[in-house]
């Protein structure tokens, strides 16, 4: 009689092998990470006052349009848009597309400032839903609204573009809060080399907790409550590590939506956003690259931690949940979709790493540790797996996740030195600390779920329903 | 396997330690901070005093009693808000405490950002042994970004070595920066003529050519017509779309044949300058070549078009109008357009 037993002890010893190796892959481009994000900081020590940069770069800052996409945004709307305006900066505009919002939005801004229709020239370069009208305010002439039909943040984004008539853009989401500087300081590599950049990301903050008054963020404050606690500690990862050191190596894949700076001419030469993306964003940079690197030029998308924009985590299990699932769909999708770039060596180091990164994170990183979850231990208590591969796992999805978000804080406070209380790093060390025993698991899980919800075709945006940064709103 | 365990738990245990290190320093600084703060304030109280009783040394006795770095710090913010003797007096109190040199000390061995202002601090304190500093900060600085900075503080000093060794000495990454616009912008009047010489040559980065021919175009006058109405024709589109958005400022009598020509020209931004020079000019004898812009492919040459045509007041709206009634066209549609901008009726 054929003898299952070992073919069963192979099978889990192979399956365990991949598990063990996705996570061994995943934990080591981590720390690859850690190094070059801690050499790009050490080269690039910032600007500590922004008085210093106006100095400097004032008189050569090129112009930038803020393109502010706004959907159901009537209770913040006006407070955000005159915060907007206060941003010290020598020459920009701030653009709101309202994307035909269903409450009061646009009336909101006809009121707060004064709004009268106003016809303005502008390139039909990229295709979106029509354009219901302009407006603009005769107390300043910063200012222009589109009001359109409704076609999503992409759509918008389109809109916007089109209108705009800098050769840069920044995209910002309607209810984030920029810091006073953050224009200055993000459009410095543009000063630097404005041939050669593209695109630039800047840092993406959470701001519940924190004092808000005017549109401003006063006093940085740690979140109240745990969820956004971990958020906070996730942030700090997933900017001040991946990102810092994807852009030192020319190989950042993502500027955030929320927040990230264009040149115009690049993202028109692309077809600027891809509307009814879950990941316009991914998806835009990595248009980007494709396109750069087909004509043959020479260009660089960086990443520079000093700008920040402040966002509202969510602080329930259920929207965060939702916006994880949405994420996960997002990377998915782009990846599928742009598959033909990985490991391809006509796109160098973007097919290998940027790509290579996305499937061994998003694609296969979150299948096998879950599944690591459910079977290691199972293996180890039928005996079919010795102890060292159960410690092999636990410390690749624990010890190892405390490793790398302690270094992400380490990295901040020997750098960047944000938060203002030493009792503010306590507390986040001991976050780092203990996201990696539950948050992390619950993380990847929604992960799978996102998955689940890819190959079954889900394209639900779910709603983000938010407390507000400055009040109740949803 | 047992490998993966240990080295985790040595990693983990090993940031944790680094971290709470740091999390001590952070307690320290906090104390410090407090101090340091205390001293900016007394500093500033001091320079006040200064403006308002001149006591030079009592003020030497306050930039004395901080650190250098406070007083570094909190008196290049103070000296760039003052003019005139104040100004001048000020420098010297700074100057008699030895407050450049340790400035000095800065250029040399702070980090990158540190380099950078210390350039700017040093030019702001005019100390008479800054320039041997900066000069040599030129030559041997690792970083392009502190080199600019360098040279513009030594541009400010009036001690900038010649623009083509200050050029060859900044590199060649270096001569794609929009800083070397704002080293042009300072040029004094009397070294033009290099400005002029490097704008011309051919072998040189068209980038910084045409960032040279903005800076005469600003600052010289109209000398420099003859040398903008060559470099129209010149096969880069950047140095030519350069020297025709300075002929739009200057002016010159051949303005109108050397517009024309380069309305017909390959490149979408010398057409588009050109337009606009048409107009900055008002140029209406060239309303013919504009309209007929107005279907070019590229928007911004359409727009800059329309734009110039609208600049010339009634004879050219009523082109734009008689273009607008015609049959549909890109030109038509641009004519409404340019014509129905502004305030909706």
């Amino acid at each position: 009689m054929f003898d299952w037993s070992q073919e069963i002890v192979l099978g889990a010893s192979i399956l365990s092998w991949f598990i063990i190796g996705a996570g061994l892959a995943q934990t080591a481009v981590y720390l690859l990470q850690l190094i070059i994000a801690a050499y790009a900081l050490s080269k690039r020590p910032p600007v500590a006052r922004s008085a210093l940069l106006w100095h400097r770069y004032g008189d050569v800052a090129p112009p930038i349009a803020l393109l502010v996409p706004a959907y159901n945004e009537e209770v913040n709307v006006v407070e955000s848009v005159h915060s907007m305006l206060a941003l010290e900066y020598p020459n920009f505009e701030v653009i709101v597309v309202n994307d035909g919002s269903k409450d009061q939005t646009l009336q909101r801004l006809i009121e707060g400032f004064k709004l009268v229709k106003f016809h303005r020239p502008y390139e039909e370069a990229l295709t979106h839903k029509p354009i219901r009208g302009l407006y603009s305010s005769p107390i300043t002439e910063r200012l222009f609204v589109v009001d359109k039909e409704n076609g999503g943040k992409a759509d918008a984004q389109n809109a916007g573009v089109n209108v705009c008539r800098a050769p840069l853009f920044c995209v910002i989401d309607g209810d984030s809060i920029l810091e006073p500087d953050a224009l200055m300081r993000a459009a410095q590599p543009f000063i630097d080399d404005p041939e050669r950049t593209i695109a630039v990301g800047g840092t993406i903050r959470i701001a519940n907790g924190s004092r808000i008054e005017g549109g401003r963020v006063r006093e940085v404050r740690l979140p109240h409550r745990l969820l956004p606690l971990l958020q906070v500690v996730e942030y700090l990862r997933a900017f001040l590590m991946a990102r810092l050191a994807w852009s030192r190596i020319n190989t950042l894949m993502l500027v955030s939506g929320a927040f990230g700076l264009f040149r115009r001419a690049e993202v028109v030469a692309v077809g600027g956003f891809t509307s009814g993306s879950m990941g316009e964003d991914l998806d835009l940079v990595i248009k980007l690259h494709r396109h750069m690197m087909d004509s043959k030029r020479r260009y660089s998308i960086q990443f520079i931690p000093e700008p920040v924009c402040w966002t509202e985590a969510p602080e329930s299990l259920r929207v965060l949940a939702r916006q994880r699932t949405r994420w996960q769909r997002g990377s998915l999708e782009c990846f599928f979709r742009y598959r033909s770039m990985l490991f391809n060596p006509r796109y160098g180091r973007v097919g290998f790493l940027g790509f290579g990164h996305i499937l061994i994170v998003d694609v296969l990183g979150p299948i096998s540790e879950v599944l690591g979850y459910v079977l290691i231990p199972a293996f180890w208590l039928l005996g079919i797996l010795s102890t060292e591969y159960l410690l092999a796992f636990t410390s690749l999805v624990f010890t190892y996740g405390v490793c790398v978000s302690v270094c992400s804080l380490v990295l901040e406070e020997a750098e960047l030195k944000r938060f203002p209380r030493a009792r503010d790093l306590a507390v986040l060390t001991a976050v780092a600390v203990i996201e990696n025993f539950g948050y992390r698991q619950l993380n990847n899980f929604w992960r799978v779920k996102g998955w689940w919800q890819f190959l079954r075709a889900d394209q639900s945006w779910g709603e983000m329903t938010r407390t507000g940064l400055t009040g109740p709103k949803k | 396997m047992l490998y993966i365990w240990y080295l985790s738990i040595l990693l983990s245990v090993l940031s944790l330690a680094i971290m709470l290190l740091l999390i001590v320093r952070r307690v320290l600084h906090e104390r410090w901070g407090t101090a340091g703060a205390d001293q900016r304030r007394l500093l500033l109280t001091a320079l006040i005093a200064f403006t308002e009783n001149r006591d030079r040394e009592a003020l030497k006795a306050a930039l004395l009693a901080v650190p250098a770095r406070v007083a570094i710090d909190a008196g290049f913010e103070f000296i760039s808000l003052l003019r005139g003797e104040e100004h001048d007096e000020l420098l010297s109190a700074f100057n008699e405490c030895g407050l450049p040199a340790l400035v000095g000390i800065q250029l040399e061995k702070g980090n990158g950002a540190e380099r950078i202002h210390a350039a700017e601090m040093l030019a702001a304190l005019r100390s008479e042994n800054a320039v041997e500093g900066l000069l040599s900060a030129l030559d041997r600085d690792r970083s392009r970004e502190v080199r600019i900075a360098v040279a513009i503080a030594l541009c400010d000093v009036d001690a900038l070595p010649p623009l083509v060794i200050t050029l060859r000495k900044i590199g060649a990454a270096g001569q794609r920066s929009r800083r070397l616009i704002e080293l042009f912008r300072r040029f004094p009047p009397k070294r033009f003529d290099e400005l002029e010489d490097y704008a011309g040559r051919q072998d040189a980065v068209p980038f910084v050519r045409a960032a040279a021919i903005d800076a005469l175009a600003r600052g010289g006058s109209f000398q420099f017509g003859e040398f903008f109405a060559c470099a129209a024709g010149d096969p880069s589109a950047e140095v030519a779309a350069a020297a025709l958005r300075a002929l739009g400022l200057t002016g010159h009598a051949n303005a109108p044949a050397i517009l024309v020509k380069a309305m017909e020209n390959e490149g979408w931004d010398v057409r588009a300058s050109a337009a606009d020079a048409a107009g900055r000019l008002g140029l209406s004898e060239l309303a013919a070549p504009l309209a007929q812009l107005m279907g070019d492919e590229a928007w911004t040459v359409r727009y800059a078009a329309a734009n110039a045509l609208r600049s010339f007041g009634q004879p050219g709206e009523q082109v734009l109008r008689g273009i607008a009634a015609s049959e549909v066209s890109r030109r038509q549609r641009t004519a409404s357009l340019i014509l129905a901008e502004g305030p909706a009726a």
